[in-house]
């Protein structure tokens, strides 16, 4: 009994919580080491034909290569990180016309066995994603007519309609050359060991094209490791980094003068908000909507989400092709919301049901916006959802009218956030990927001129101008676009959070 | 007669289970075929993979489907990971089951001497202590005992590894000892309030008088005459903690990233993974009915007046 207190009381005694291990101070890239990071959940798939989920991503991103991707993200620049750029593809001209897109390879890929890359790894690999039964990226590539390899080194796809968005889907894993009956890739890392829903090491791969710039070993991937118990993990020096901060941790973290150089933070490719169905009373008269967008105080949201955010005016995130970044989001103001509600017909407000997902920062934020709305006279009824159930209620016409909502970008391009959420084609009665069901048809028109404009600043204009309908149509309450918040050790070296690959650490080097 | 009787049986519990869990996993108001997909599935693909995995039948075509496939062996594909849940079942079980072997272990070789002494001590400084780590074991829920543990045991001394499942024996022993602990704790305590009122039944019985009588150490007659008699209930005890940690500790798997068959569970409900939610019942089923079945014939070896006369 003595001996627990005892254990108790050394154990409640306050030790040295600053970084273990400084950085050597190299100031060019070092070869070697391996990178540990965790997850909070467990890589699902290694499939770059299926793989859609975050942390999936992570490995099949280092696996597979594709024709094209994304400029590395720049530490300090929340814009950064959304140019497409070259990759596997050396140079490709778009037809004026939108419909042909013409790679030519650059020489001297091979897969990780040595195996010279041909352009006909690549139609195959398009081919399997159209024709797997249960591809979930099938209709990215719905509008491909042909695709057609005049040379092992060009590859050349013809669209049946022009589609300017289609070199951002072109970004996706899927889009990586692949052999008949084998999964050997040709990204930067090969895997060595995967151990399901434990572990997953990946080894450099001696074959790949930039293996100068290639400089870690090895990258292991511990999962299903709570996000708590990784960061007890990374203060004892058993993790290279860790991300998405519980709040009080983060809070500690950043303001500890040994450990802030460490912390980065930045918007990724996400819009959160709440929804509400169009085509249902109170939400068919566009001043209730509007109402609420000032109702809500978006700067407590801001408070509870630790300043790790930017607040939207709509749904494209900071540094997407096509964002307004002059328009200013809807102020906190709750006379005018009253002023709105009452011309509505709604001068006393109404109860409603809120559904949202059932975690303890949904929880946390859902509060506010009934404190928020019930100010303005609008009385809410919070109802949590696990994930499966949330998704299929909010995807209904006839489900719950009112929710937090959410979206996470596939690929930088606005196609991937309008035509998905707000266009008319994209209402279904039952998983409606607009689930606003919001449809107007002068949006409609504009979103299908603007996928087929081949003019950079023509297109960017014309997506403005659908920022701009949306903002006053309101289909949303626009809330925020949620940072990404990661803490490293001071060795890591050469790694900065991605919009769109979050994490990708094969250009990170260890400074030891 | 009486062993085919208890078989009998066994295959109507799990099949009761795994009827049951159908009925309510599939009264979940979601659809997997969306879950499945993710965020750009179209109408047509929603329909080609309901069609897939037979989720376009009426209630009694699911079912039909279901239970048709595992009678013939197949426990089908998890949604999510297009793996067959036999493989994923077969990766997770051994962590399950080591967990659960130690954690008995623990509560057996920690839990019958506390309870022994306390019975022996009775109403002595040491029947109290052992009364009040009883009531602290029983009473503090799982998650507190785990995050204390990991916190002081773990982060603070060092002296054990934070979470996960360690590579080697000894790597594993020492990823083992936290985790097991604190899911043997709430047994320990059980176990040692078990042997002491069933030892202080027995020490007052009169064959106990007449070994002590003969002259025999009082060690001889706690262990050997005292403490074989009190046993017996604790048989039937093992047998239900070992069925039921067969289905995987939820709270402690998650805790300590322990990679069993109890995580994988609650992350397929979550994802409403039917297959895999069906194929981790069943086999929790066929644990907790087989930990019966030998209690059964543990007792019945132990005492031959339960068996079947005719």
């Amino acid at each position: 009994m003595r001996a627990l207190l005892a254990l108790l009381l050394v154990g409640c005694q306050g030790i040295d919580r600053g970084p273990h291990e400084r950085a050597a101070g190299h100031t060019a890239p070092v070869a070697g080491g391996t990178l540990r990071f965790a997850t909070k959940d467990a890589v699902r798939t290694l499939d770059p034909a299926l793989e859609f989920d975050e942390v999936s991503s992570y490995a099949v991103h280092a696996l597979y290569d594709t024709l094209v991707d994304y400029a590395p993200a720049v530490r300090g620049d929340p814009t950064s990180g959304y140019a497409i750029v070259p990759h596997l593809a050396e140079r490709y001209e778009i037809s004026p016309d939108g419909k042909t897109y013409h790679f030519w390879l650059r020489p001297g890929i091979a897969f990780s066995d040595g195996t010279p890359v041909a352009a006909e790894a690549f139609a195959y690999a398009l081919a399997r994603v159209r024709e797997k039964p249960d591809s979930p990226f099938a209709t990215f590539l719905a509008d491909v007519a042909a695709v057609t390899t005049p040379s092992p080194q060009e590859l050349v796809i013809e669209l049946a309609h022009p589609n300017m968005a289609f070199l951002a889907v072109l970004t996706m894993s899927f889009a990586t050359p692949l052999r008949p009956a084998t999964m050997i890739g040709t990204g930067p890392f090969v895997l060595e060991q995967w151990d399901r829903g434990r572990r997953l090491i990946l080894k450099k791969n001696p074959h790949y094209w930039d293996a100068a710039n290639i400089h870690l070993d090895r990258i292991e991937l511990l999962e299903n490791i709570p996000r708590d118990v990784q960061f007890l993990m990374f203060e004892r020096g058993e993790l290279d980094t860790t991300e998405r901060l519980s709040s009080p941790d983060y809070q500690w973290i950043a303001g500890r003068a040994d450990w802030a150089p460490y912390v980065q933070h930045r918007p990724v490719m996400n819009a959160f908000g709440s929804r509400m169905n169009v085509t249902k009373p109170p939400f068919d008269d566009r001043r209730v909507r509007q109402a609420l967008n000032y109702a809500v105080d978006k700067d407590h949201e801001l408070k509870l989400l630790d300043g790790a955010a930017v607040i939207s005016h709509g749904i494209l995130p900071p540094g997407m092709f096509g964002r307004d970044d002059a328009l200013a989001p809807y102020p906190h103001d709750p006379a005018r919301a009253r002023a709105l509600l009452a011309a509505a017909g709604y001068p006393h407000g109404f109860d409603l049901e809120y559904v949202i997902m059932n975690d303890e920062q949904a929880a946390r934020l859902a509060e506010s916006v009934k404190s928020d709305l019930a100010e303005v006279g609008v009385r809410i009824r919070i109802t949590p959802m696990e994930f499966a159930s949330y998704q299929t209620a909010i995807g209904s016409r006839t489900g719950p009218a009112f929710s937090k909502s959410s979206h996470l970008g596939d690929f930088a391009d606005p196609v991937d956030f309008f035509d998905l959420r707000f266009g008319t084609a994209s209402i279904q009665d039952q998983s409606s990927n607009n689930d606003s069901f919001y449809s107007n048809p002068e949006l409609d028109r504009l979103l299908a001129a603007a996928r087929a404009e081949p003019d950079r600043e023509a297109r960017g204009q014309m997506y403005r101008r659908a920022e701009r309908i949306l903002y006053d149509d309101a289909p949303w309450i626009w809330e925020y676009h949620q940072d990404m918040t990661e803490v490293t050790q001071p060795y890591v070296a050469g790694y900065a959070i991605h919009p769109i690959w979050m994490r990708d650490f094969t250009h990170a080097w260890l400074d030891r | 007669m009486m062993i085919v009787k208890r078989l009998a049986w066994t295959v109507i519990v799990v099949w009761f289970a795994i009827t049951a869990t159908f009925v309510m996993a599939t009264m979940i108001p979601a659809n997997p075929a969306r879950t499945l997909l993710g965020p750009h599935s179209t109408p047509d693909a929603i329909h080609r993979v309901e069609a897939y995995y037979c989720l376009d039948r009426g209630f009694a075509g699911r079912y039909a489907c279901y239970v048709g496939n595992i009678v013939k062996g197949d426990l089908g594909e998890s949604y999510r990971s297009k793996r067959p849940v036999a493989a994923i079942i077969a990766d997770h079980l051994w962590p399950t089951v080591q967990l659960a072997l130690a954690a008995i272990l623990l509560q057996l070789i920690v839990g019958v001497p506390l309870g022994v002494l306390a019975a022996i001590r009775r109403n002595r400084w040491q029947d109290h202590a052992a009364n009040v780590v009883s009531l602290l074991g029983q009473s503090a829920p799982a998650f507190v005992t785990a995050t204390l543990a990991m916190y002081v045991l773990a982060y603070r001394f060092g002296w054990f590894p934070i979470g996960g499942y360690g590579d080697g024996l000894a790597s594993r022993l020492h990823h083992l000892v936290l985790p097991a602990a604190t899911l043997a704790a709430t047994g320990i305590a059980y176990y040692a309030r078990i042997v002491r009122t069933e030892m202080i039944d027995v020490l007052g019985e009169d064959f106990i008088r007449t070994a002590r009588a003969k002259g025999l150490a009082e060690r001889d007659v706690v262990v050997k005459h005292a403490l074989r008699n009190a046993l017996g209930p604790l048989v039937t005890l093992i047998g239900l903690d070992l069925g039921v940690m067969l289905g995987g500790a939820v709270v402690i798997e998650f805790i300590f990233a322990w990679p069993g068959l109890g995580r994988e569970l609650l992350q397929a409900v979550l994802e409403v993974d039917l297959p895999l939610i069906l194929g981790i019942v069943l086999v929790a089923a066929i644990a907790i009915a087989v930990a019966n079945l030998l209690v059964d014939l543990v007792y019945l070896w132990l005492d031959p007046r339960l068996r079947d006369p005719t």
